[in-house]
């Protein structure tokens, strides 16, 4: 191996042992939240026992309890900080983390393999916050993330437009010229259809963005790139080849921060979603009571209804707060329209957008 | 010529190829920048000072056909991140010459045309590749090459269905050695009269030489040219190649405020008789 090779591998080293201890860090904040208490001490000779017997013997035993007690000093100052734990679909590096970070700052980012893991983690207090897309602004609604806010008592606190600045990404020992094909979401895949024709590259889907980073990053698999965040391009060590590749000029993604409470002051939007009785006019009917009430509207879409098939539910975003007098007015007048209504929350503007 | 079928096509107008609001066969347009992208803060500096001359469109090379394989090969896709970074801060399209058939398509997603050199001209399989592109093509003339020769190179980009060729004389090998390369001036009215393409002049690797830069431009303008390609640096003594012919941003903007007026001057001009009989 030749020193720039061997160079390369150690900082290659280094920032895995980082990531990982990142990793650790976000774990042990999770195991806060529940009632058993392990003692460390206990961990702490158990692991160093088994770390004995695994002979490794460039590493001494001194060492290895120094560093081990560092970290769990370090840990225990981090737990003491109370961050909220806010929690996002997808590994880290995935839009849902850059919408975290913007949603919840000083928070911890704790990644779930499915948005039904964010919902139900919150739901049952292992997490604080929940962030989750709603709609994208190419591709339309997240109807995942659309059907389990039919079904959830959370409430929507906030919501962050975040702009959606696909990369194209590849390890550095990678040739551009020899990629073939491209991991990412279907989703990120599909916005950047025109882009992998126009280069003659195969689309693989993958089950999430920062994923097909991560997992390009550590098996290095030929020919291959992948569609990610810049984000993860830091994360995961990658080189970007080129920033913007989506079809669509501005792309960007609404995201909303679910909690088990409402938001305590009063927001500028709010969220619903209602079914009304298969009749004519009845749709109208709800909307014209916004419309009567000069309240503006900033999201219709509907979904089928899973309980109900043939039936549809519809969401709505509006101005104002469920605290205003003519939004109470309009809501308590849709409950005599509607088969059911479900409040979603009220909540502050994303003023970036 | 009845093999050039579309190059020589009877057409009522000549083709114009549009680039970002550039008009390439209406008026003069100018592409002015370095020889190679070296590092952003030199074409960032050189893009802004061509800019300011007036120049309508940023050159500078990623991928160079040098003649020594221990010459500058340029910096390749980190080149072409550098020139998006320019257009994105002057609004100058870019002009840069790809050298792989493997880099077309990778090109062509930074840059707004892609040039083929001199050494290229006859590389079918890479014009092949550019007339598959969707990028206007800027086809220099082979050093050794004759019109005909030239015509059929860009035959085969149209016959691709990419109709945007823009031709470009750069000077052709005779046997002078004071001048790097002869101007052939006479190829741009007899290229009007081949084809409905339009042509370009490059007055710098033509000539070689700094001192003759100047005159030629002021030729390339009153021969007709449908514009011209020049070689400006911020720092020529500091360049990695052709150090000896790029032009510092004032002799270049001294160039442009005598270049305009010329021009406006032909424009006013009574018609030229017709020589066709």
């Amino acid at each position: 191996m030749k020193p720039e090779e061997i160079r390369r591998k150690i900082n290659k080293i280094d920032r895995e042992m980082l990531v990982l201890l990142q990793e650790r860090m976000g774990l042990a904040l999770r195991s806060k939240k529940f009632k058993e208490t392990h003692s460390d001490s206990a961990q702490e000779n158990d692991l160093l026992a088994r770390v004995e017997r695994l002979n490794l013997d460039l590493i001494e035993s001194s060492f290895t309890r120094q560093l081990l007690k560092t970290i769990v000093q370090e840990t225990k100052r981090l737990q003491d900080e109370n961050r909220s734990l806010a929690a996002f679909q997808g590994e880290h590096g995935a839009y849902g983390e850059v919408a975290a970070r913007q949603l919840v700052p000083k928070g911890a980012y704790i990644p779930c393999l499915e948005f039904i893991d964010v919902f139900r983690g919150v739901e049952e207090g292992y997490f604080d916050l929940g962030v989750v897309p709603v709609e994208n602004s190419l591709e339309g609604a997240v109807t995942q993330v659309n059907d389990l806010l039919t079904t959830t008592d959370l409430k929507v606190i906030g919501e962050v437009k975040v702009a959606v600045n696909h990369c194209l990404l590849a390890t550095e020992t990678t040739d551009y010229r020899d990629i073939r094909q491209v991991f990412s979401h279907p989703q990120a895949l599909a916005q950047c259809r025109n882009f992998l024709m126009r280069n003659k590259l195969e689309p693989r889907p993958y089950y999430d963005t920062a994923g097909a980073a991560k997992m390009l990053a550590r098996e290095n698999p030929r020919a291959a790139a992948a569609i990610a965040s810049s984000l993860c391009a830091e994360l995961y060590d990658l080189e970007i080849i080129k920033e913007s590749i989506e079809d669509g000029p501005s792309n960007s993604t609404r995201f909303l921060l679910l909690a088990r409470e409402p938001h305590p002051n009063n927001g500028d939007k709010t969220s619903i979603i209602f079914a009304v009785p298969h009749e004519a006019g009845r749709l109208y009917a709800v909307l014209r009571l916004f419309a009567d009430a000069e309240i503006n509207l900033t999201r219709i879409a509907s979904m089928p209804l899973r309980s109900d098939p043939g039936n549809y539910s519809f969401f709505l975003d509006f101005e104002g707060s469920e605290k205003d007098a003519k939004v109470a007015g309009v809501l308590k007048q849709m409950e005599g329209l509607t088969k059911w209504v479900k409040y979603l929350g009220s909540y502050p503007v994303d003023k970036t957008a | 010529m009845k093999n050039l079928k579309l190059v020589s096509q009877e057409t009522e107008q000549r083709t114009v190829v549009k680039v970002c609001g550039v008009e390439i066969g209406r008026d003069f347009v100018v592409i002015a920048g370095p020889c190679s992208v070296e590092s952003e803060k030199q074409l960032l500096e050189t893009a802004r000072a061509v800019k300011a001359a007036g120049a309508d469109m940023l050159r500078g090379g990623a991928f160079k056909p040098r003649t020594s394989p221990y010459d500058f090969q340029g910096l390749g896709i980190q080149g072409l991140k550098i020139l998006e970074k320019a257009k994105q801060e002057t609004g100058l399209p870019i002009v840069t010459e790809v050298v792989d058939p493997r880099d077309v398509s990778w090109v062509a997603e930074f840059a707004d045309v892609l040039q083929i050199g001199t050494r290229n001209m006859q590389n079918f399989s890479l014009l092949k590749e550019v007339g598959r592109a969707g990028r206007p093509v800027l086809l220099k003339r082979g050093m050794h090459s004759t019109l005909v020769e030239w015509l059929n190179c860009a035959e085969y980009i149209l016959s691709e269905g990419n109709p945007d060729v823009i031709l470009c004389e750069r000077g052709i090998r005779t046997f002078e050695t004071y001048t790097r390369n002869t101007l052939d001036l006479s190829a741009v009215p007899a290229i009007k009269e081949l084809s409905h393409l339009p042509i370009i002049i490059d007055p710098t690797h033509s000539t070689g030489r700094l001192s003759l830069i100047a005159s030629m431009s002021m030729a390339a303008v009153a021969a007709g040219a449908d514009g011209m390609i020049i070689e400006v640096h911020h720092k020529p003594e500091e360049a990695l190649c052709d150090a000896d012919q790029a032009l510092t941003p004032d002799i270049f903007s001294s160039i442009m405020k005598r270049l305009r007026p010329l021009k406006s001057f032909l424009n006013n001009l009574p018609s030229e008789a017709p020589t066709t009989r």
